[in-house]
């Protein structure tokens, strides 16, 4: 099997040195780079043509949401996990929408850490356990707040199938061969989905997903 | 020493009045005196003219009756013609003692020697009653013509210099009015004078005093609004450097003291991943859980400061968190809506969510609401934020807390107006205005690209390591 390419940014060179201890011991992981700003980050990327960038959000010469959103526009394939100390939802959100795939807090253990490069390099999301809760609660206490009904009852069978597929970051292709369906079909129901739970864009449906504990 | 110009102006003004007053109530009465000297002069004058005159004609009659008697045939004629002689004389005896009365010093001896003339004339007379038939006839041509007429001549030249002294009497009573109204003119002419000049310095002392009273307000009022403004700027300026040590503080907290902390964290995962003996396992345990436990409450600790959010995302990523901890802390159901376009400059940004964070922790400690709707908008270049809870409310006249008056001062550095609606059981309205021209709505591209592209994170705040 081939060796997952690690690139790591992240401006303090204490952390970036004990997680290049950590993920190299990992049999697969190959760390190829550090960067200790944004700028930086997207000179590495460039030269070293890595399958996973490990990245914080608070750094100078931009920072990590910016750059990921620069790396995954010219890179769509390089799975871009997040290592933040922020847990706020406003943090989540902007990181998917900027393309991260996976979200994780500093306090993760090495086990999440692993997890999530595995999945990005999958195509899939993943969140730290620690992520998914508070996320789940915010959206509970909003719903509470809000006093109005779960659009999820809305959703059929078929589209809360779709709905889990496309959130753990499935193209269209890869649903339709699971389900057994036409490519046509698979879109009509995205749409559908969308609609109905009031979203706009993949990054919200995940962060919905996250928030409904569909995946995590 | 204060109420001096006060008691000058007042003894001043009422002076001049009395002095106006005096002069014309003492003209008037002036005047009137004069007019009645003036109607008794020309009276007086008169009534003696006319007893004069009536002495003058009687002793005229008197001549024609002395006449007619003597020159009468026979004697019971000439006793009806004494009869009427009589009574003119009685009548003559009257009007001396009328002009007596009031005689002038100058006419004394001339009324006395009229007087004795008279009196003399009628004893000549007396006589030529007692004559005979014979001696009447023999005497009464020479009588007549050599007795009686150089006396009535006499008596009435007499007269004439009286009249002649009583008119020289009017005459010199007119003079004497002329000098009276002479001299009333002169005194008012004086006193016309004396007041001019008194309003003239009463005048002059009070424009002077006024021009000084208002020279000293206005510099009050110059220091006063001076002093205010530096107060104010001071004011201001202590809550930006508040704010500024803030933001600091909570980036430090973030960036470093919690990085360090996962750093530890990190590093007990190598050792952890060593493998290492179970009791160094569990050590290594214990050091994660605090490590752990620090790294979130340093990060806690740097969110109350200061959001990241407010500096990163901007002002509504901000307030949601906020509503959203304080959701979470008290059971408070907070909705946030904002309605705005472009992103605020720092110092509005940090007033309306500090405002805001002021009013949702008052709503949560005092208010006992259970719902609390926030609203930010921009229209009509102001920022309008409302702050609406359905507690059980106060009165704002008479509570006033230390935070609603900083809620306050922050509004007002930034020329807004912070105003509260409350009444106790009605839930509170508050409500904040901020003037502001959207500078950046004219460019928003510019706008979007620079508030998130390194910004918060300059080479300046954030020292390498």
């Amino acid at each position: 099997m081939a060796q997952i390419r690690i690139l790591l940014a992240d401006d303090h060179n204490i952390l970036r040195d004990g997680m290049r201890l950590l993920l190299e011991r990992q049999p697969g992981f190959l760390v190829v780079g550090e960067a200790a700003d944004g700028r930086e980050t997207l000179q590495l990327v460039q030269d070293e043509a890595p399958d996973v960038v490990v990245m914080d959000i608070a750094m100078p010469n931009m920072n990590g949401i910016e750059a990921t959103r620069r790396i995954v526009e010219k890179h769509p394939n390089i799975g871009v996990v997040i290592l933040s100390m922020h847990h706020d939802e406003s943090y989540v959100i902007r990181s998917l929408k900027a393309g991260a795939r996976a979200y994780l807090l500093k306090d993760a253990l090495k086990a999440e850490l692993i997890s999530a490069i595995h999945a990005v390099v999958e195509g899939r999301s993943f969140f730290s356990p620690r992520i998914s809760q508070i996320l789940q609660e915010d959206y509970i206490q909003a719903l509470g707040r809000k006093n109005s009904d779960d659009s999820y009852d809305l959703l059929t069978g078929r589209e809360r199938e779709i709905l889990q597929f496309v959130a753990e970051g499935k193209t269209n292709k890869e649903v339709a061969n699971a389900l057994n369906l036409s490519l046509y079909t698979v879109d009509t129901h995205r749409t559908h989905i969308l609609q109905k739970l009031n979203l706009h864009s993949v990054p919200e449906l995940i962060l919905y997903a996250v928030r409904k504990g569909i995946i995590s | 020493m204060r109420q001096r110009p006060g008691v000058v102006l007042v003894a001043g003004f009422g002076g001049l009045l009395l002095l106006m007053a005096a002069a014309e109530v003492g003209a008037l009465l002036f005047l009137n005196s004069l007019r009645h000297n003036d109607t008794t002069l020309q009276a007086r004058f008169l009534a003696r003219n006319r007893t004069l005159e009536r002495i003058r004609s009687n002793i005229y009659l008197s001549g024609t009756f002395v006449r007619d008697s003597l020159l009468a045939p026979e004697q019971s004629g000439a006793r009806a013609q004494l009869t009427t002689l009589d009574g003119l004389r009685r009548d003559s005896e009257n009007a001396l003692v009328t002009y007596a009365s009031a005689l002038e010093p100058e006419e004394t001896a001339p009324f006395q020697d009229l007087r004795s003339q008279i009196d003399a004339y009628w004893k000549v007379l007396d006589r030529t009653f007692a004559w005979t038939e014979a001696e009447r006839g023999k005497y009464r041509y020479a009588f007549f013509y050599e007795e009686l007429v150089p006396r009535r001549t006499s008596m009435l030249q007499i007269a004439d210099r009286i009249e002649a002294l009583n008119e020289e009497a009017l005459r010199r009573g007119d003079v004497k009015v002329g000098d009276l109204f002479g001299r009333l003119q002169l005194g008012l002419l004086a006193m016309i004078a004396v007041t001019l000049l008194g309003g003239a310095t009463l005048a002059a002392f009070t424009i002077v005093h006024i021009l000084k009273l208002e020279d000293e307000v206005q510099k009050r009022l110059q220091e006063s609004v001076h002093s205010e403004a530096s107060l104010q700027e001071l004011s201001a300026r202590l809550v930006r450097a508040q704010e500024e040590e803030r933001r600091a503080l909570s980036r430090e907290l973030h960036d470093e003291v919690a990085q360090a902390f996962s750093a530890v964290l990190m590093e007990a995962e190598n050792l952890l991943d060593l493998d290492p003996a179970p009791q160094v396992r569990a050590h290594l345990d214990s050091i994660r859980g605090v490590a752990g436990k620090g790294m979130n409450e340093i990060r806690n600790m740097a969110l109350l400061l200061r959001p990241s959010m407010l500096d990163d995302f901007g002002l509504l990523p901000a307030l949601e968190w906020q509503a959203r901890e304080i959701g979470k802390r008290t059971g408070l159901r907070i909705q946030v809506a904002s309605e705005m376009s472009g992103e605020l400059p720092e110092e509005h940004k940090t007033c309306v969510y500090r405002v805001v964070q002021e009013a949702l922790n008052n709503c949560a400690q005092h208010a006992q609401a259970s719902a609390v709707e926030v609203c930010v908008r921009h229209e009509d270049g102001r920022i309008l934020v409302t702050v609406q809870d359905d507690g059980s409310g106060f009165d704002p006249e008479r509570v006033r807390g230390l935070g609603m008056l900083g809620m306050e001062e922050r509004a007002r550095h930034l020329g807004g107006t912070f105003q509260i609606d409350s009444r106790p059981g009605r839930g509170t309205l508050l409500r904040v205005e901020l003037p502001w021209r959207d500078v950046v709505a004219r460019e928003p591209k510019l706008a979007t690209q620079t508030v998130w592209d390194g910004v918060p994170y300059g080479a300046n705040s954030h020292p390498a390591g």
